[in-house]
C-alpha cells in the first residue's frame, strides 16, 4: 500500500471536528432519553393503577370481548349511521358558509381592513381549529340541548378554520390579472370576486372541503360521546351496558362509514381535478 | 372634439415612494388613435390606468367624456369605466372560463349581481358577443376554455370583451407586447380597423416605435414621468426619439 500523503493539520483538525461531534450528539441523545423518562415516569409508573390490572390473562381476556359482534343490533345501527353521516354532511357545508366571510377577513389582499379586521379573520381561523371538536360538541350541546343538532353546529365549527385558511391562501396567491379586468368594465365588488377571484380559487377550495368532508364523518361518528347525536350515542350506550359485541358492532359500522367516505371523496376529487 | 382632457397628473403610490408622473397634459380627441411610447418605467402603464383610476392620481385633473374622473364616487366611477374599453398586455382573461363567458364578462357593468351568479346574461349580449367573436376572427373557438388558446387568439378574446361594452374610449395597455412580430401586426391592424369602424379614439401604450409610427395618428413621449413630445406621427424626428430613450429607467 502507498502511503497516502495528507496534510497533518487537516488530519488534526478532522479529529477535533469529529470528536465534537461525537459528543454533541451523544448529549442530544442523553437529553431525549432522559427527558422520555421523565414523562413515562410521570405517566404510566405513577399513573397506572398496577394492581387492578391484574396479569396477562386478566389484560387478554378483557380485550378478549371485543372479538365479536352483536349481529342482533344490526337494525338498530340504520338510523345513527345514517344520522352521522348527514351530520358530517350538513356541518360540512354550514362550516364552508362561516367560512366565506373568514377567509374574506382574513386574506391579506382582500380584507376590508387590514389594520382590525385581518387580524380578527386570522384569529378566527385559529379559534376554530384549536378548540377541539369534542369541546366544540360540549358547548353546543350545551347551548341547544342533546341530539344532531350541536353535532352539527360543533362540526361546522371546527371546520371553519381549515377550510377559510386554505381559501384565504387561494385567494393571496390569485393571479390580480383578471381582477383588474373586471373593475376595468366597470364591475363592482361581487362581480369582482365572483369573476376575477372565485374561478382562480375554486379547485383549491372545493380539494378542500372534500377532505375537510371525509374528515367530519369519522368527527360526526365521535359526536354522540357528548350527547350530539349519531354512531357516537350507539357506541357510549353499549359501552355503558357491558355490551362489549355491541361496542364492536358499532366501531365497524363506523369503520365501514369511514371507508365509503373514503371512496366517494376519492372520486369526487378525481372529478374536481 | 377632446373625449380626453389630462391636465397636470402627477402619481406617487406612496407617500415618501418615488413621484411616477410628474405633471403631464395632453388630450384624446375623437378621432384619435394616440400612441404613448417611452422607456421601460417612463410610467406609460400608470398613466393609462389613470384615465379609468385603476390607479389613483394624486394631484391634477382628468376630463372624461364631460366628467371630473377624480372627483366621482364608487358607483358613478364604476358607470364611468362601462364606457371605456381596456385591451391589456397578458389579456387578462378569465383562464377557467369559456371564450364566450370572458367576451360576455364585457357587459358585467350593466348586469346585475343576480345575473351575474348565474352567467345568465340577456340574449342580446349573447348575439352581440356572437357577432364580435365572428369579427375578431374566432367564430371556431366560442366553447373552448380561454387558457386553450394562442397568444393572438387570446388578445382577440380581450378585444372581444372590451368591444362588448360599446366603448367611447379605448385604452390599450401594450396590446402586443406578449405577441410575436407577425401576430402583433395582425392584432394591430385589427384594433386599428375596429376602433376606425365603430369611431371611437383610443390611447395606446406601446414600446415598439416602429408599430407606433404604422398605426398611430399622433404620438406621445414618455421618459421618466414627463412628457418629451406631443405632436402627429409624420413630424416626429429621430432627434424626438433620442430624447425620449436618452435616458433608460431601471
Amino acid at each position: 500500500m502507498t502511503a497516502i500523503d495528507v496534510s497533518p493539520a487537516a488530519l488534526a483538525q478532522q479529529g477535533d471536528l469529529r470528536r465534537k461531534r461525537f459528543l454533541k450528539m451523544g448529549l442530544i441523545w442523553a437529553l431525549v432519553l432522559v427527558f422520555i423518562g421523565w414523562c413515562v415516569q410521570g405517566t404510566i409508573i405513577e399513573d397506572t393503577d398496577w394492581s387492578r390490572i391484574g396479569g396477562r390473562n386478566g389484560i387478554l381476556a378483557s380485550v378478549g370481548r371485543y372479538f365479536s359482534l352483536d349481529l342482533g343490533l344490526l337494525p338498530e345501527l340504520v338510523i345513527p349511521t345514517l344520522e352521522t353521516f348527514m351530520m358530517a354532511c350538513v356541518g360540512t357545508v354550514l362550516g364552508c358558509f362561516f367560512s366565506l366571510p373568514v377567509a374574506w377577513l382574513g386574506a391579506a389582499n382582500v380584507t376590508p381592513s387590514k389594520a382590525i379586521l385581518y387580524p380578527v379573520g386570522r384569529f378566527l381561523m385559529v379559534l376554530s381549529r384549536s378548540v377541539h371538536e369534542i369541546v366544540w360538541a360540549l358547548i353546543f350541546v350545551s347551548a341547544v340541548g342533546l341530539g344532531a343538532l350541536p353535532g352539527i353546529l360543533a362540526i361546522a365549527m371546527r371546520s371553519v378554520g381549515f377550510i377559510s385558511k386554505i381559501t384565504a391562501e387561494a385567494i393571496e396567491n390569485i393571479d390580480a390579472k383578471p381582477v383588474e379586468a373586471i373593475r376595468a368594465v366597470g364591475g363592482n365588488q361581487f362581480q369582482v370576486m365572483y369573476y376575477g377571484i372565485l374561478p382562480q380559487i375554486y379547485p383549491v377550495v372545493l380539494a378542500t372541503v372534500i377532505f375537510e368532508w371525509d374528515i367530519n364523518i369519522r368527527r360526526s361518528a365521535v359526536m354522540g360521546l357528548v350527547g350530539a347525536g349519531g354512531l357516537g350515542l350507539l357506541f357510549f350506550r353499549q359501552m355503558n351496558s357491558f355490551n362489549y359485541s355491541g361496542v364492536s358492532m358499532v366501531i365497524v359500522a363506523i369503520l365501514l362509514l369511514i371507508l365509503l367516505g373514503e371512496v366517494i371523496s376519492h372520486y369526487l376529487r378525481k372529478a374536481v381535478i | 372634439m377632446a373625449v380626453l382632457t389630462v391636465k397636470d397628473l402627477k402619481v406617487r403610490y406612496s407617500a415618501k415612494g418615488p413621484e411616477i408622473l410628474k405633471g403631464i397634459d395632453f388630450e384624446v380627441q375623437d378621432d384619435d388613435f394616440l400612441a404613448i411610447i417611452g422607456p421601460s418605467g417612463a410610467g406609460k402603464s400608470t398613466l393609462i390606468r389613470c384615465v379609468n383610476r385603476l390607479v389613483e392620481p394624486t394631484a391634477g385633473s382628468i376630463r372624461l367624456l364631460g366628467e371630473d374622473v377624480c372627483s366621482l364616487n364608487a358607483k358613478a366611477l364604476r358607470n364611468l369605466r362601462r364606457n371605456v374599453g381596456m385591451i391589456f398586455q397578458e389579456f387578462n382573461l378569465i383562464n377557467r372560463m369559456s371564450v364566450m363567458d370572458n367576451v360576455l364578462s364585457g357587459r358585467l357593468g350593466y348586469t346585475g349581481n343576480i345575473r351575474s351568479f348565474f352567467r345568465a346574461f340577456p340574449q342580446d349580449d349573447v348575439k352581440q358577443a356572437l357577432y364580435y367573436l365572428d369579427r375578431v376572427g374566432l367564430s371556431d373557438h366560442i366553447n373552448k376554455r380561454a387558457d386553450e388558446l394562442s397568444g393572438g387568439q387570446r388578445q382577440r378574446v380581450g378585444i372581444a370583451r372590451a368591444l362588448m361594452q360599446r366603448p367611447k374610449l379605448l385604452l390599450l395597455d401594450e396590446p402586443t407586447s406578449a405577441l410575436d412580430p407577425k401576430i402583433s401586426r395582425e392584432v394591430m391592424a385589427l384594433i386599428r380597423d375596429i376602433a376606425r369602424e365603430l369611431k371611437v379614439p383610443a390611447l395606446c401604450n406601446i414600446h415598439d416605435v416602429q408599430l407606433a409610427k404604422e398605426f398611430c395618428n399622433r404620438i406621445i413621449g414618455l421618459q421618466d414621468g414627463y412628457k418629451k413630445f406631443d405632436g402627429a406621427t409624420e413630424t416626429m424626428r429621430d432627434a424626438d426619439l433620442d430624447v425620449i430613450y436618452e435616458m433608460e429607467v431601471l
